[in-house]
């Protein structure tokens, strides 16, 4: 029973993740893949918060969510410059640069990690408690994204996203969302993070590499971008498929290795076989394709 | 601490040590030139490169050439296969960046996976011993690796610039680079290409691949978490289009790490790396400005100067 | 509105129905437990089978394998036979959390074994929380004594073997100036850390102490800066194949200094990989030598005999095959007090019982503080393998 719950906690945190990301990469057309990182600071900073200034744990997961939104201008703020491959490379750099210097820093744990986080709950029941506020909180940010595209801001981010230089034209600010987009999608990673941390009370820097990237990606894509509740349906699936595959009583030594190509053929094979997602209607009514009519693409064709 | 002797041995070993980082840079930034691809399967193609020449050298026992042939062969399937069933469909769809990204992404992981499963996940080397005669001149020490690794780099750098810009292939492939389609309308088959760049990037990888394996041993997760990354900054710094200096570039990264030694602590030289993708990338998107005279040799071009045009006049 | 709420329940349902299933299906399939005349007495073990210290852990987990068939063929445990329930790490510390809170949740064991100081300090904090008796074999980052009461290790943590070589370089080898060059993780900084500091206490001076990550691969521009501060000894703190390829590396650069390492590096591998570069070496184990344990010879046989060579990391696993012995000596004494089987009742029986006369690794006493105090031995590579050459048996 605790086992499940664990993994009902993993999930919940992959929703909030897989949401957030979708809002700034699915909605706003904004290619920055360094998701993790705001998870991993969200985690870090409210972790070292309560351990060395006895922050109580509550107000150190805000402070964490906050941490993060600020920084968030590692991203926003080049995507204001480069678009397409280069802010996906950009965002790479971002990423790989922070997680290094956690990787290396005595105060961070380095390598190791950072242990002895206090937890935010005890006793018996603490799972069974914590799974229902990661429910509690996954379901608002479920809304609060759905509420965010919705309406005249929504129609303004997809216009955004289709095409930036007639959105300029007609005087509105591109800036201003990206910027926005960017602080409350980070934010709430940094608020996932931060939760992680004061649960399993151990964040290690190798949980928010580029396998992690690829893995937050796989899951808005298979669920299908700019979709409500595409990132839901793929971090649920996502995060107990591999689950899953442990209790198929496959022999120890090979297991790890062989969940990783079932894992990855699976992956593999959505690409092609349902590009735009599973809750991806249409083209048009979701799925990274929705983008037809967005700038990079137009280039594409006027170079034909 | 700083004496000649260091320097020198420093430059050398360097150098030589620079270049694999060489190959995979020019075969990462061809491949981003002429099939229009940020292709991290190449750190898959690494993985397969690296572990059939392991099974013909180790497993097998075959003597050099053998061995090197078959490793090449592999490659070069995998390549093809990469380019004819992935690119080429999700060209013909369309598809957008992040796709290409989390597909080549995922493969390289399938194929970190696939060999740890065939293979264990034992660090290996090609050969069982890492030690390769040294001679000393003037107090340097000069490996025969070092030597062979050079050698080898040099030719296949002079065979490739002699292919790209004397042969009539090669110039179809920068044709295709600048405008496909305007290339198929005089003839040129894109396919055909596409395919031949890929195969170009086969090669040398399996030669980097050998050169890696023959001096230091190889997990499967080290192309994608190491060497795949070099190649990639390399090709941002020299612009994108512009292969050779991507083989430069980072020959030039590896220099500056290893002499970065004498003023940081050998644990912050990666954060370097990371540093300058990101300053580049955001300042200096289409790298680092060359003086005119000599840009004439080294034009960016095709779709994703285009857009880089659209971004940099955009400010 | 409808449509699209309707259109995403079907196929969620449909998907993760499906996950499900596969899971349900899956778990009956998952390995059953051999009917056995006696209940068995189960006990978790965790180590890596895959990833870069699977080497190490192979051989491990058969050195355990091997303990408890020789318990159980001299009739178990009050005739319970022993039962280990092998699972892979990765020596990943989120993998270790997932696959202790199995042990503990699934399997309901009340006691585990794991190893390596990363995982280990992660899934600490489980073991306290759930009560279940946690035994660390082969970690040995010095903070591990004091990761609380339900853990504890069998083996001697990083300041007994560290301190003893920092004194033996200075003493008996005479070195003067130390570069300490350690991989950028937990072992490699707390040893390195220890060895740095017991060489300064001795009085020797430290030139250089510089980390790397462990997966690099050209280590050219830290060989050449410890060529330049011409240290007489340098001391490697590293996993695995980082120690054969740093040490490679100085060879052909022309560094001829002596080099000494920990019992990672007792690897014969590690000395076919550098062939000459390797003469010389001195590395620390922990574990007796044939001269100081009459059991070893046999088991030596054991593996040349099933294997025709030696275990990678022989002193290792011969802590990893007493550790089984030490499980069904806890459980023995729970029996024996008609105690029901809990994690509570198996650290009764630790903190009781104290030193446990064990196969391969002589006496183990477990302090009252969780640390484990043993001999160190050092060894040398002459022509081609591991010699005897000291010990210090304080």
């Amino acid at each position: 029973m605790e086992y499940i719950l664990t993994v009902m906690v993993l999930i919940g945190i992959n929703v909030i993740l897989a949401t957030s990301f979708n809002l700034i990469l699915g909605y706003g057309g904004l290619m920055s893949v360094a998701h993790p990182i705001f998870y991993a600071i969200g985690a870090y900073c409210s972790g070292l918060l309560a351990i060395h200034l006895q922050i109580p744990v509550p107000l150190s997961i805000l402070m964490g969510a906050g941490i993060a939104m600020v920084l968030s201008f590692g991203v926003s703020l080049p995507s204001l410059r480069v678009s397409g491959d280069y802010l996906v490379i950009a965002s790479i750099g971002f990423q790989l640069g922070i997680l290094h210097v956690i990787n290396n820093l005595e105060f961070t744990g380095a390598a190791g990690g950072l242990t002895n986080i206090p937890v935010l709950n005890e006793g018996p029941s603490r799972s069974l408690v914590f799974v229902l506020l990661i429910a509690v909180v996954a379901a608002c940010a479920v809304l609060l994204v759905g509420w965010i595209v919705e309406g005249d801001y929504g129609r303004a981010i997809t216009a955004m996203r289709n095409d930036e230089e007639a959105f300029s034209a007609l005087g509105r600010n591109a800036m201003n969302i990206k910027i926005v987009l960017f602080a409350i999608g980070s934010g709430m990673a940094g608020l996932a993070g931060a939760l992680y941390a004061h649960y399993f009370a151990y964040v290690t820097p190798e949980q928010f590499g580029i396998f992690t990237s690829a893995a937050l990606l796989t899951m808005v894509v298979v669920g299908g971008a700019a979709t409500t509740w595409g990132p839901l349906v793929g971090a649920v699936l996502l995060t107990t498929l591999p689950q899953a595959i442990t209790f198929l009583g496959l022999p120890v030594s090979i297991m790890a290795p062989l969940q990783g190509v079932i894992y990855t053929t699976l992956v593999i094979f959505f690409l092609f076989a349902r590009p735009q997602g599973l809750m991806g209607g249409t083209r048009g009514g979701g799925g990274l394709e929705a983008w037809s009519a967005s700038a990079a693409f137009r280039a594409r064709r006027d170079a034909e | 601490m700083l004496t000649w002797g260091i320097l020198g041995q420093l430059l050398w070993t360097g150098f030589a040590a620079a270049t694999y980082y060489c190959l995979f840079a020019v075969a990462f930034s061809l491949v981003l030139k002429v099939n229009k691809i940020w292709n991290f399967a190449q750190a898959g193609v690494m993985v397969f490169a690296y572990y059939s020449l392991l099974v013909a050298f180790r497993h097998w026992g075959l003597p050099l050439v053998p061995a090197l042939v078959f490793g090449l062969l592999i490659t070069l399937a995998v390549s093809l296969a990469l380019e004819r069933y992935a690119f080429m469909v999700f060209r013909d769809r369309n598809s957008s960046i992040l796709t290409l990204f989390i597909f080549t992404i995922v493969f390289s992981e399938f194929s970190v996976y696939l060999t740890e499963l065939a293979f264990g996940t034992e660090p290996q080397t090609l050969y069982p011993s890492l030690l390769w005669p040294v001679d000393l001149y003037g107090g340097i020490a000069i490996s025969h690796w070092d030597l062979v690794a050079l050698t080898v780099t040099a030719v296949l750098m002079l065979i490739l610039y002699l292919f790209i810009n004397r042969t009539r292939y090669g110039q179809y492939l920068i044709a295709v680079a600048d405008n496909e389609n305007l290339a198929e309308i005089y003839g040129i088959s894109r396919k055909r290409a596409y395919g031949v760049s890929i195969s170009i990037a086969a090669v040398l990888i399996t030669a980097g691949m050998y050169l890696f394996g023959t001096k230091a041993a190889l997990f499967p997760s080290t192309p994608l978490q190491h060497l795949l990354i070099f190649a990639v900054i390399a090709t941002i710094l020299a612009g994108i289009g512009n292969v050779f200096r991507a083989g430069i570039a980072a020959i030039a990264l590896s220099l500056i790490q290893a002499f970065s030694i004498l003023v940081i602590a050998s644990k912050w030289q990666a954060l370097l790396a990371y540093i300058l993708i990101f300053v580049v990338i955001i300042f200096f998107p289409r790298g680092f400005a060359l003086p005119r005279k000599l840009s004439g040799l080294v034009r960016p071009s095709g779709r994703s100067a285009a857009v880089a045009v659209a971004d940099a006049t955009r400010d | 509105m409808n449509q699209i709420f309707s259109r995403f329940l079907k196929r969620a349902t449909f998907w993760i129905a499906l996950v499900v299933a596969i899971g349900l299906l899956g778990g009956p399939l998952a390995g059953d437990a051999p009917a056995a005349k006696k209940k068995p007495l189960r006990f978790g073990v965790a180590d890596p089978l895959t990833g870069p210290a699977a080497i190490f852990g192979k051989d491990q987990m058969q050195a355990v394998r091997w303990a408890v068939e020789d318990i159980n063929a001299k009739g178990g445990v009050n005739g319970h036979p022993l039962e280990a329930i092998i699972l892979d790490h990765q020596a990943k510390p989120e993998v270790g959390i997932a696959v202790v809170n199995r042990f503990v949740h699934v399997e309901k064991v009340p006691v585990y074994i794991t190893a390596f100081s990363n995982v280990v300090k992660a899934v600490a904090p489980i073991a306290n929380r759930e009560k279940v008796l946690m035994l660390s074999v082969g970690a040995n980052a010095p903070a591990i004594a004091r990761l609380g009461d339900y853990v504890y290790t069998t083996f001697p943590l990083a300041d007994v073997d560290m301190n003893a070589l920092g004194k033996y370089a200075f003493q008996k080898m005479g070195k003067r100036r130390a570069a300490v060059l350690h991989v950028n993780h937990e072992t490699g900084r707390d040893g390195a850390k220890v060895f740095s500091n017991s060489f300064k206490k001795a009085g020797g001076k430290v030139v250089v102490f510089e980390s790397y990550e462990q997966e690099r691969s050209d280590f050219t521009g830290l060989v050449l800066k410890v060529k330049a501060a011409n240290p007489d000894i340098i001391h490697i703190h590293s996993v695995i194949r980082d120690f054969t390829a740093v040490v490679a590396q100085m060879r052909q650069l022309g560094v001829k200094t002596q080099i000494t390492s920990y019992q990672t590096a007792f690897n014969p591998k590690m000395i076919q990989q550098l062939g000459k570069g390797a003469e010389g070496i001195i590395v620390t184990a922990l574990a007796p030598s044939v001269e100081d344990n009459k059991n070893l010879p046999a088991y030596i046989e054991r593996w040349k005999k099933a294997y025709k060579r030696m275990p990678i990391g022989l002193p290792y696993t011969q802590y990893f095959y007493d550790a089984p012995y030490i499980v069904a000596a806890l459980y023995k004494w729970v029996l024996d007090k008609k105690l029901p089987i809990t994690g509570e009742n198996m650290r009764k029986a630790l903190v009781a019982i104290k030193t446990f006369e064990q196969p391969l690794t002589n006496t183990v006493t477990i302090n009252d503080d969780h640390t484990v105090k043993k001999p160190v031995y050092f060894w040398q590579v002459k022509g081609g393998k591991f010699t005897l050459i000291g010990s210090q048996k304080d």
